[in-house]
């Protein structure tokens, strides 16, 4: 009974990894008919089936040592690269493309119209109050930079003249 | 291993996560510098060296994303700081954040604008005849179209490190950015500077198990004291997203992302036709095994399509960050990078 528990819990755990895969592989089915999802069962099962196994063997051992815990983090490492790699695979789907795309287009077009309005009610209560408002700022701002860009060029201009005084570039 | 050496490990695990819940954040970016240069938010600092080597380095990072400091992140664990240890002068390129006021900013900008200023101003500085310049990441496909059309510009070499060049090759970014599935317009249009919530939101999307295998690996390193103090600065730049200006995004997107213009020699910056071939310096392309933002296909093809004579790939161990910073790279990248530009 005593290896019994952890074996239980294993076995527990397993099952609910299974059933979570598969209403995940479901839900990608039902999104992508045309093209089969991919199989998460061939990257996490080996992973699973292989901590299992260790794990068993390490809590058969008697008495438990802190071994156990660089194999715990391996299996973790492994449990997280191999759901890394099936997440991977998914996210590599044209399908998976397309819904994110279309989830964007979304997020769009409610946020536009909500950003818009929220601006143009700031932009009317800072205009009551007689304080600038964010569109003006930036105006401001995109004035000084495109001010700094022609003093630059002048700069560069007068530069050139000079070095065409001390004769170092042909006129 | 017994059970009293794992309670040690233990207590001093608690001890380091009290000190990461309520301790000062780590000083990054200690190499001395000096600020050569600044135009609207960008500037351009010299990290000054025993001057060993004669030409001096221009180091362009990406633009928008994150901040440059990763490359100058603890001492002992710093790119620049190796970089001028081996006697390098090291020019680097903070493209800075930019806010609303900026978002008519392109890459064509960059590349015209910013990017020939700053390299006059390494010459200027430095005295040198000539400069090497290093893109990494974006900085990579952006200072290759700079080399690429401007040949009056004295480059003696170039280094690509990690930076995308074939854009039918740069992964899940590329399929999702598609032009059937990604409405780049709409987007910029919509949102006008693209928040750094949304880069961070793509950033966690393409690897959504990196949060969970970061902190499982802090709860185990979280009795080593060293291992927590470079947690602590990576973790520190790693969430501190910055925003890429509108019509610059839009530009990225459409004219490398999605038409692949640069690598098929369709770009036009400036009314200068951008053609890799034009590159005639010695080029050291350097790619990450392990790299899912730049896969190594994406970075090597620099070396397909450049006019050099010195030509040289290395695809090295690690992803997009660990080939720059971190233990691997200072082990296994900088060395090479240092010492490619010193005999070239």
């Amino acid at each position: 009974m005593a290896d019994a528990t952890p074996n239980q819990l294993f076995e527990l755990w397993r099952k609910q990894v299974e059933e979570s895969t598969q209403a995940w592989t479901r839900l990608v089915s039902q999104r992508a008919p045309t093209v089969g999802p991919p199989d998460p069962t061939a990257f996490w099962r080996p992973v699973l089936d292989q901590g299992f196994e260790t794990w068993a063997k390490l809590f058969a051992q008697t008495p438990a040592t802190p071994e156990l815990l660089p194999q715990w983090k391996q299996f973790l490492d492994q449990w997280i690269e191999a759901w890394s790699k099936v997440l991977g695979q998914a996210m590599g789907t044209e399908q998976f493309a397309k819904l994110l795309g279309q989830s964007l287009d979304q997020f769009l077009a409610t946020h536009g119209p909500l950003r818009r309005a929220a601006e143009q009610q700031t932009e009317q209560a800072l205009q009551a109050l007689q304080l600038p408002s964010r569109s003006q700022v930036t105006a401001v701002a995109k004035m000084i930079v495109e001010l700094e860009e022609r003093i630059e060029r002048l700069e560069d201009r007068i530069d050139a003249a000079l070095r065409r005084l001390d004769g170092k570039e042909p006129k | 291993m017994d059970w009293q050496e794992e309670l040690g490990k233990n207590f001093q695990r608690l001890r380091n996560l009290h000190g990461l819940v309520t301790g000062p954040e780590p000083t990054v970016g200690q190499t001395p510098r000096e600020e050569v240069y600044k135009k609207n938010k960008s500037r351009l600092y010299r990290y000054a060296s025993p001057r060993r080597q004669a030409t001096p380095l221009l180091f362009v990072p990406n633009l928008g994303i994150s901040r440059p400091y990763i490359f100058d992140l603890l001492p002992g664990g710093s790119f620049i700081e190796h970089m001028t240890r081996e006697g390098f002068d090291f020019y680097l390129l903070d493209w800075g954040v930019f806010g609303p006021e900026d978002n008519d900013l392109t890459v064509e900008d960059c590349v015209t604008k910013i990017l020939p200023r700053m390299a006059a101003k390494v010459l200027e500085s430095s005295g040198a005849p000539e400069l090497s310049v290093l893109g990494y990441c974006m900085g990579a496909p952006i200072s290759a179209s700079f080399i690429a059309t401007r040949p009056e510009i004295p480059v003696r070499s170039y280094v690509d490190m990690a930076g995308p060049i074939d854009f039918s090759k740069v992964g899940l970014f590329g399929l999702w950015l598609k032009k059937e599935y990604f409405n780049v317009d709409r987007f910029v249009d919509t949102l006008g500077t693209v928040p750094a919530d949304l880069v961070r939101a793509g950033f966690k999307l393409i690897k959504p198990t990196m949060d969970l295998s970061t902190s499982l690996n802090l709860w185990w390193n979280l009795w080593n004291d060293q291992y927590v103090e470079g947690f602590q600065a990576l973790n520190r730049w790693a969430n501190e997203y910055v925003a890429f200006p509108g019509e610059f995004f839009r530009q990225w997107v459409r004219d490398f992302y999605q038409e692949n213009k640069l690598y098929r020699g369709e770009l036009v910056m400036g009314g200068r036709p951008v053609r890799l071939e034009n590159i005639a310096c010695p080029v050291f392309v350097v790619g990450a095994k392990e790299d899912y933002i730049a896969p190594p296909a994406c970075v090597r093809a620099l070396v397909d399509v450049v006019g050099s004579k010195e030509k040289e790939y290395v695809e090295l161990p690690g992803g997009h960050i660990s080939l720059i910073a971190g233990r691997g790279a200072a082990r296994h990248c900088w060395p090479k990078v240092s010492g490619w530009l010193a005999l070239h």
